[in-house]
């Protein structure tokens, strides 16, 4: 059988040439190659498999008795359990990319054990399902060899130790940098941009600053050194590892010096006011009953675990890396499966880049959600940000089709607050000029007005 | 020493430096377990002297 032309190869999966993910019908597949066959039926049959998708580090399968979508380098087809939402590792906040940095090295401890090493050490590989970061990818495995290297090495420092260590010890914003460099941060970079005291920490100095002048001295040494005869013994390996988890592990990062991660101790509701706007997105949550949901600028997911307590697939956005940081922690602590936080800025949402501009999806691509909170957001949209109240109807709309909206006014002390010292431009900021703004495009089913706060929650259902 | 078949370069200064650093983060690695078996034994041997006293 050939390509029908509703598959499509997925085209974030090209650069492995053991297999590759495509889609048809709407379900994910996987094809793995002919080429691959020995590491993949070690992977099943040395117990290797059952023990990580038991353990919750890797992502299960069904072998299907299916030709494939090049069927003439087919071994097997599987079809993947499907994660609930793919982020980014430029989506997560520190400790994310730590927890994921530790299941990598965790499995890769595991596949020694079992005769088998990773190949590569993306942190794409990694997602985030049912609150713990699991390995999505099955053709991470081969044969361990005695003697060679970790070929992941490098890309395993380049994509979680270097931005871990630039957000602990430069600046927390400097995670960012996994945007722009996608097969993550050159390490000479890193190098230059972290402090000197981190030569003090014997990991950081090996793995980062003494592997950028290798990196630099090096240069395209191949030939020499295949003629050099030297090993990596199975301690050295054991060795190595060890060392990458410790040097993790030292790297820490806490969210004190912003302020956004206090907000809910200082928040401008009385008691009353708050009740009533827990009760106004409840009556939400039971008049859409959604499946799926955002919460843009949610804090540290206080509204975001209503939804996430029924069951709703839930993803919690906030551009505090502070904030995010404490709605993970809170969701690892809890366990909660189904809420993920995660780090964006919402004037700039992740946009479509990598390859082609498909590899990585922008936000838009990855939605709609059933439904969405923006609760005390739009105001900073809209006046910090001077986003005309149309445009953010517009955009709202198509990332859900229900939409709980929290409409600050102009009087309330934080709109003054981000008003003070420029010049109000913003004749159509009011209620009615919101009404007028989404009343061309949704039809408002209730005006929830959150006690003395003079705030009002719209619930807004799309026309479309 | 041949070069496994994988799509990823490992980066030439990344595979020397490994070469490297093995021997010496696996002797460590070595030590550690030693060390926190030696740990373990001597932490036994005085729980149990202690226990011993006080009965």
């Amino acid at each position: 059988m050939s390509a029908t032309n509703e598959a499509r190869g997925h085209p974030a999966s090209f650069r492995d040439r053991d297999g590759f993910l495509y889609e048809r019908d709407g379900v994910l597949y996987r094809q793995v190659n002919r080429a691959y066959a020995a590491h993949y039926d070690l992977l099943m049959q040395s117990g290797l498999y059952d023990r990580l998708v038991s353990e919750g580090a890797l992502i299960g399968h069904r072998e299907l008795a299916q030709p494939g979508l090049a069927p003439g380098l087919a071994y097997k087809v599987l079809e993947p359990e499907r994660v609930e939402f793919v982020s980014y590792p430029y989506e997560w906040c520190f400790s994310q990319l730590k927890d994921a940095a530790l299941a990598t090295l965790e499995t890769l401890s595991r596949a020694l054990e079992h005769g088998l090493t990773l190949k590569d050490a993306s942190a794409c590989n990694i997602q985030f399902n049912r609150g713990r970061p699991v390995l999505i990818d099955s053709l991470s495995f081969m044969k361990y060899e005695e003697g060679q290297p970790w070929i992941g090495y490098r890309q395993f420092c380049q994509h979680f130790l270097a931005p871990l260590a630039l957000m602990a010890h430069t600046d927390i914003r400097l995670g960012q940098l996994l945007r722009v460099h996608l097969d993550g941060i050159p390490l000479d970079l890193a190098s230059r941009l972290l402090p000197w005291r981190t030569h003090l920490n014997p990991g950081l100095q090996v793995h980062l600053h003494l592997h950028a002048s290798a990196q630099r001295k090096v240069g395209d040494g191949r030939e020499s050194l295949g003629r050099s005869g030297r090993r990596v013994s199975r301690l050295g390996m054991r060795g190595l590892v060890d060392s990458l988890r410790r040097t993790v592990k030292s790297v820490s990062w806490e969210p004190d010096r912003t302020d956004w991660a206090r907000y809910p101790e200082f928040h401008n509701y009385s008691e009353g006011s708050m009740q009533q706007k827990l009760a106004a997105t409840e009556k939400f949550l039971d008049g859409v009953g959604p499946r799926s949901l955002w919460d843009l600028g949610a804090n540290t997911g206080q509204f975001s675990r209503l939804a996430s307590r029924r069951g709703i697939a839930t993803l919690a956005f906030d551009f505090d890396p502070g904030a995010v940081e404490l709605n993970y922690r809170q969701v690892r602590q809890a366990h909660d499966p189904n809420l993920l936080p995660l780090l964006l800025d919402f004037t700039n949402p992740s946009p479509s880049q990598g390859w082609a501009q498909l590899e990585r999806e922008s936000l838009v691509d990855r939605g709609p959600a059933d439904a969405l909170f923006a609760l005390a957001l739009i105001h900073h949209l809209a006046i910090s940000n001077n986003v005309p109240l149309a445009s953010l109807a517009d955009f709202l709309l198509r990332l859900a089709k229900s939409l709980l909206i929290e409409f600050v006014p102009k009087a309330d002390p934080q709109v003054q607050r981000l008003l003070a010292g420029r010049t109000d431009i913003f004749d159509d900021y009011s209620s009615d000029g919101f009404e007028a703004a989404f009343r061309t495009k949704c039809v408002i089913r209730e005006r929830l007005p959150v006690g003395d706060s003079g705030r009002t929650l719209y619930w807004l259902e799309s026309r479309r | 020493m041949s070069r496994p078949l994988t799509y990823l370069d490992p980066g030439s200064g990344s595979y020397l430096l490994q070469l490297l650093i093995a021997g010496a983060l696996g002797a460590l690695f070595a030590l550690r377990i030693y060390w926190s078996r030696i740990k373990r034994t001597m932490l036994r041997l005085f729980g149990r002297a202690k226990d011993e006293r006080d009965e």
